[in-house]
């Protein structure tokens, strides 16, 4: 028994599900990671014959909230799946052990399935001081992640936290918080940024991951481009409003009781790559544009740093608020049109001077 | 009374001549619907979205502005190798000493306002010089964070050149950030440039300022040794 | 020699919470609770503008998110003296119930139920019983004897693989486990089924902040408008599914969670003598229903008690520099001026200033510092926080719908009042106030309705939102409830900017190492006295510290 793995197709007959909730469930993958119709068959296949893969769930400088977004992923089978298909055999925030059992169950699976298990790292790596600003067990997050990393057969990233440092990373880093990409090298990382990513983003990218047994087509900051190829703005449905020129000027005004673009009141979607304007939040009821906020932008990297979130450009460090680039522009602009004109009134007098004294001496010469 | 013999000089061929024209245009523009993008005028109309699309072409012209902006700035550059010397790309180069000597003369014109010598160039003066590489290069951060955003909307090749800036430079805001930034360069620059073209054609009375038209400068004789 | 124990990592709770308890003739004599991992908010908000602040303080935490952000505009609307639209405070509260809502259930089944349940005991339970156990507490529709077989199947299945995932290396059949199997596998299927339930009711944040966790907030109101004849904002449509979504809520704590919670508490009296620790409690009270301003109408009462006497409620403020206050004497901080004094929070400093063991270490000195939290005190003394101060000071303010549920509650279990102060005491005051909650809620959704009705739609209030019209110094804190406990923010804005910012919460009063004086808080003194069979199994040390769900994000910042 010890030993046995059971597939997933196994697994949801055991669940008392039938071939065609298995078949259903396969097609509702297929669509969520973007498999055309005829690679269906293979995500069946794959389902069937993967026997369930062993998972470490890590938590360092983070707020749980990724974790939280993974159980709102929300096709409910899919929910069951995650928890049977995968083995979370380590994960503090759900585990029934606590403390030696905890650690110990974290050990024994990075024993027994060295180079087969998921490393999913939810949270940033603190570097200042050696580390001492996370420790889990006694030991820092630093040290844990290099020991993990090790036997792991691929990484995820979650959150903005694990993949570019996101609130505790931002100005001025106290504690030197670092994503995972930056302390773990010669492995599989992907990345999925946002604070937190969607439910079912999270879940594609690990049935993409179990069912294809291979990483997902990345972009070059390592996001799957599944979820992560278009920006915000591309897929918003406020776009025809953006381009005529309709915009909310203040929150609750007439124009935003209408429901216009919210570029004036600082919208990040123009420059922030998620799929929130496609899938929308928490099954699709919502996603903040549409619920009146605009974009902060949360799956950017550095976007803490980027504000403040209600206007459009960022401000200046060093100076108020609301000075933008614009402020300072006109300001050395108005400089230089008053040097300007000063310069050219003390050119004309000069000027004058000069013909004065030339008309002057012609005069002399002439008179001579 | 002293009298001067002037030559005539054509420096200004039509490409360059064109090229500053349609530049000049192109920069103008950019700047009008650049600052628009950034700050889009507030538009209170109840009308339907799909009734307007003002916005939208405000970004339209500025993006085939940019195609042009780009193509002309290319032409320059050819052209800074086919063309006669006062085009050639080493006019932009500041490295002789009797350059630097110039700039200090020309800022001593410009700002002190002494009394104008005759200058050694016929072309550009070292100083303008100076600030016309430091343009150049200008143009091609812009077009090179320009290119690089619209990347994201565009499947082209040309901008596809450019992608691989946006996460070097930190992601699009940053990017954006920069571009909106240099926006201001050009705004004051094209201030400047255009007041001490005036200006120098004033006091120096040689037809600068036509001579972008024309192509020809009046130089007096002895001096013109270029 | 007292044994010492140490559990780290404490699980299923939120964060890194390290726990060192002496235990001396099988019973704990003293314990230390640390916090291990720390960000720097107060920090990195230096310098910000306030009006991004929402968004920072509210990724303290994403398992009680969005209280940040609601202590946070509310510090920002103090100090800027903005009072928002009637609309905005009914929306925030239908937030703040959604939230209790589902991270109390959440807490139940998802944290602390494997304390009392035990998973592989299900196993051997008679579904038929199991189904008539649960047909005779509540008419919840999922209980066909069929239904608990097909689970029991899955389990054992789940069980037989060899892979255990999450249930690994549990305590399975340890002594302390006294529920029948059939009410194990009863505790098996609702926490499967809270499980879907939960991603439900955070739709309420969906509709009106766009996404959870963390949902959008707004200085001066919220982000999101009312226009019912449009299809791009607030209208009739997302009304009803907030009035649906509160309505099957209401329906899952009545039939599902208070009646499991019943049953489970009636095999774990004993549990109503242990664990009470403190014996202050303290509650900022919340749930405006005429404006924050008018502090005697919240639905939960602002206040503290002091000695277990419910006669007297000793009134709070935020303000005073000699009530609240923090204290270092035992954390990796230092103060410009000493750690031996307190700080009230608008003077409060953050110094990371780590002085403990090298890591790897086994031990932690707990008669140094010993931890990221800082030490609250409320004129000196320690106070517990939480669902139970909650329903304490609103029973001893006289609340009578608050009376009746708890009198109700103590007559279901046939306890008296005295085993409120528990560990017992605690999860059943949770479960209690879930259900006002639920009922509240629909409060909230009639006003708002009867508001829209007439004509007032406003979201809110922009007249002070330019940084031009702030004065060039202000102070303001924003009191709230978070689930686990009294919340508040301390903000100083001094040329449109962050001066200063401290964020001092329920879990930091709860989770503190001791202050100067050697008092313990809630986490260590509840403790002290508890029985451990086993201390290799410390199953009795979870119990009690996930009575208070822990939230270790939160408390450290
Ligand atoms: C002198 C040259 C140029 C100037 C002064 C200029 C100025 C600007 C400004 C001020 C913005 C608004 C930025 C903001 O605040 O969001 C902008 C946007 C933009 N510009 Fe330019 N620009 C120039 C050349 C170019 C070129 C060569 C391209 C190439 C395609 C380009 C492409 C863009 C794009 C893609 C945007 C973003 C528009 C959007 O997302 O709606 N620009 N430009
Ligand atoms: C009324 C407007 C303008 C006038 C009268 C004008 C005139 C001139 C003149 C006379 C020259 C030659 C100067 C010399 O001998 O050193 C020149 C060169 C130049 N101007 Fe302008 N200009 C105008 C606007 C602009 C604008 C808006 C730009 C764009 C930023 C611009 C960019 C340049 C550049 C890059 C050169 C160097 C040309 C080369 O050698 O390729 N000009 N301009
Ligand atoms: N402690 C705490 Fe929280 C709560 N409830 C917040 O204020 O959990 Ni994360
Ligand atoms: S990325 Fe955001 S949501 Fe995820 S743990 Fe970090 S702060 Fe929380
Ligand atoms: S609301 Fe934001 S994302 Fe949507 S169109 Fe406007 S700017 Fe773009
Ligand atoms: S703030 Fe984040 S949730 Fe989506 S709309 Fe923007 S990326
Ligand atoms: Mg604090």
């Amino acid at each position: 028994m010890e030993e046995k793995m059971l597939t997933v197709y196994e697994q949801m007959q055991s669940r008392g599900y039938s071939r065609r909730d298995f078949l259903r469930f396969c097609s509702w993958m297929g669509a969520l990671i973007g498999v055309e119709a005829t690679g269906l068959a293979r995500v069946v296949h794959a389902l069937e014959t993967k026997p369930r893969v062993p998972v470490v769930w890590f938590h360092f400088q983070e707020c749980t909230c990724c974790s939280e977004s993974f159980i709102r992923s929300s096709h409910p089978i899919v929910a069951d799946i995650l928890l049977d298909k995968i083995s979370l055999d380590y994960t503090e925030t759900l585990q029934a052990a606590a403390g030696k059992q905890a650690e110990e169950a974290l050990h024994a699976t990075m024993k027994k399935y060295k180079g087969e298990y998921l490393m999913l790292c939810e949270g940033s790596v603190p570097t200042e001081a050696d580390g001492v600003y996370c420790c889990i067990a006694g030991r820092t997050a630093l040290d844990i992640v290099k020991e993990a990393a090790e036997g792991a057969k691929a990484i995820v990233a979650w959150g903005s936290c694990a993949s570019n440092g996101c609130i505790q990373g931002a100005k001025p880093n106290p504690t030197g918080a670092t994503p995972i990409h930056k302390i773990v090298t010669g492995k599989p990382i992907i990345n999925v940024p946002g604070c937190p990513p969607i439910g079912e983003v999270m879940a594609g990218t690990i049935v993409h991951l179990l069912a294809f047994d291979r990483i997902p087509q990345l972009d070059g900051l390592g996001r799957p481009k599944a979820f992560y190829s278009r920006r915000v703005h591309d897929t918003c449905y406020r776009r025809p409003n953006y381009d005529a020129g309709l915009f909310v000027e203040s929150f609750d005004d007439e124009n935003a009781k209408r429901g216009y673009c919210l570029y004036k009141v600082g919208c990040r979607g123009p420059v922030t790559y998620n799929a929130c304007g496609v899938m929308r939040w928490n099954n699709g009821v919502s996603y903040p544009i549409q619920s009146g906020h605009g974009c902060i932008g949360c799956s950017e990297a550095n976007f803490w740093d980027n504000g403040p979130f209600y206007q459009h450009l960022a401000s200046f460090p060093g100076f108020g608020i609301e000075t933008t680039a614009d402020k300072i522009g006109v300001a050395v602009g108005a400089a230089t049109l008053a040097g300007m004109a000063a310069h050219a009134i003390s050119t004309n007098i000069r000027k004058r001077h000069e013909i004065k004294k030339d008309q002057n001496e012609q005069d002399k010469k002439g008179g001579a | 009374m002293e009298t001067v013999s002037i030559r005539r000089y054509y420096v200004w061929q039509l490409p360059v001549r064109v090229y500053h024209w349609v530049n000049a245009v192109c920069v103008t523009v950019l700047c009008v619907t650049g600052y628009l993008i950034g700050s889009p005028l507030a538009l209170q109309s109840s009308s339907e979205a799909s009734f307007g699309y003002w916005f939208g072409t405000v970004r339209f012209v500025h993006f085939v502005t940019a195609f042009v902006f780009f193509f002309n700035f290319v032409g320059r550059i050819y052209w800074g190798f086919a063309g006669n010397s006062y085009a050639r790309w080493n006019n932009f180069l500041v490295f002789r000493k009797s350059q630097w000597r110039e700039i200090i003369e020309v800022l001593k014109v410009d700002i002190l306002q002494a009394k104008a010598q005759p200058l050694e160039s016929i072309g550009h003066n070292a100083l303008a010089s100076l600030t016309y590489f430091l343009t150049f290069i200008a143009f091609l951060f812009q077009c090179m964070t320009g290119f690089g955003m619209y990347a994201a909307m565009s499947d082209s090749w040309l901008p596809q050149l450019f992608a691989w800036i946006v996460p070097v430079m930190g992601g699009d805001f940053a990017v954006r950030q920069w571009h909106h930034m240099a926006m201001w360069f050009f705004i004051i620059f094209s201030f400047i440039h255009v007041y001490l073209v005036f200006y120098h054609d004033y006091v120096e009375g040689r037809g600068v300022l036509s001579s972008m038209v024309g192509g020809w400068k009046f130089i007096e004789k002895e001096k013109g040794k270029n | 020699m007292a044994n010492r124990i140490v559990v780290d990592p404490i699980t299923r709770i939120e964060g890194h919470l390290r726990i060192e308890v002496e235990i001396k003739d099988g019973k704990i004599v003293d314990a230390y609770s640390s916090g291990t991992m720390v960000r720097g908010f107060e920090l990195i908000l230096k310098g910000r503008d306030p009006r991004d602040a929402w968004a920072f303080t509210e990724r303290a935490c994403g398992v009680c998110t969005t209280v940040h952000a609601l202590a946070s505009v509310r510090a920002v609307e103090d100090a800027l003296k903005i009072k928002i639209p009637p609309n905005a405070e009914l929306i925030r509260n239908l937030m703040f119930c959604a939230q209790y809502l589902q991270d109390h259930v959440v807490h139940f089944y998802h944290l602390h139920a494997l304390d009392w349940v035990d998973v592989v005991s299900a196993l051997k339970a008679d579904p038929k019983k199991t189904s008539e156990i649960a047909q005779s507490i509540s008419n919840w529709p999922n209980s066909s004897p069929g239904y608990f077989s097909d689970l029991q199947k899955r389990l054992k299945t789940f069980v037989d693989s060899g892979q255990l995932g999450i249930f690994a290396n549990g305590y399975w059949g340890h002594a302390a486990y006294k529920l029948p199997n059939e009410v194990n596998l009863l505790g098996v299927a609702h926490y499967l089924e809270a499980l879907e339930w939960q991603k439900e009711i955070v739709k309420v944040h969906t509709i009106f902040g766009g996404k959870n966790p963390h949902p959008n907030y707004l200085v001066g109101g919220v982000p999101c408008s009312i226009n019912i004849e449009e299809s791009n904002a607030i209208n009739a449509e997302r009304l009803a599914m907030v009035g649906r979504l509160f309505e099957e809520a209401k329906e899952f704590v009545e039939k599902v969670y208070l009646p499991d919670l019943v049953a489970v508490a009636g095999f774990y009296k004993d549990w109503g003598g242990i664990g009470g620790g403190l014996s202050n409690y303290m509650a900022y009270g919340d749930l405006p229903v005429n404006g924050y301003a008018d502090v005697a109408q919240f639905k939960f009462p602002r206040g503290i008690i002091l000695n277990r006497d419910l006669s007297t409620v000793h009134p709070i403020d935020g303000s005073d520099a000699e009530q609240i206050q923090e204290f270092i004497s035992h954390s990796w901080y230092t103060y410009s001026d000493g750690d031996e004094k307190g700080k009230h929070p608008w003077a409060g400093e953050t110094n990371l200033n780590y002085t403990g063991p090298k890591p790897p270490y086994d031990y932690l000195n707990v008669d140094q510092k010993y931890s990221w939290l800082k030490t609250p005190r409320w004129k000196g003394m320690p106070m517990e926080v939480g669902p139970l101060s909650r329903l304490l000071v609103a029973y001893a303010s006289g609340r009578e719908e608050v009376k009746e549920v708890v009198n109700g509650a103590l007559a279901a279990l046939n306890v008296p009042v005295g085993a409120l102060f528990s560990t017992l005491g605690r999860t059943a005051a949770r479960g209690l106030e879930t259900k006002l909650i639920a009922l509240w809620a629909k409060e909230f959704y009639d006003q708002l309705l009867t508001n829209i009705r007439n004509g007032d739609t406003r979201t809110a209030n922009m007249e002070k939102w330019e940084p031009a019209t702030w004065p060039k110094e202000a102070k303001g804190v924003g009191l709230t409830e978070a689930p686990r406990g009294a919340l508040a923010h301390w903000i100083v804005v001094k040329d449109q900017k962050i001066d200063n910012y401290q964020l001092v919460v329920p879990s930091t009063w709860n989770a503190s190492p001791r202050d100067p004086q050697g008092q313990r808080s809630a986490y260590e003194a509840s403790l002290i006295d508890t029985p451990v069979k086993d201390p290799e199994q410390p199953l009795e040390i979870l119990r009690t510290i996930h009575s208070f769900d822990p939230c270790l994000a939160c408390a450290v910042h």
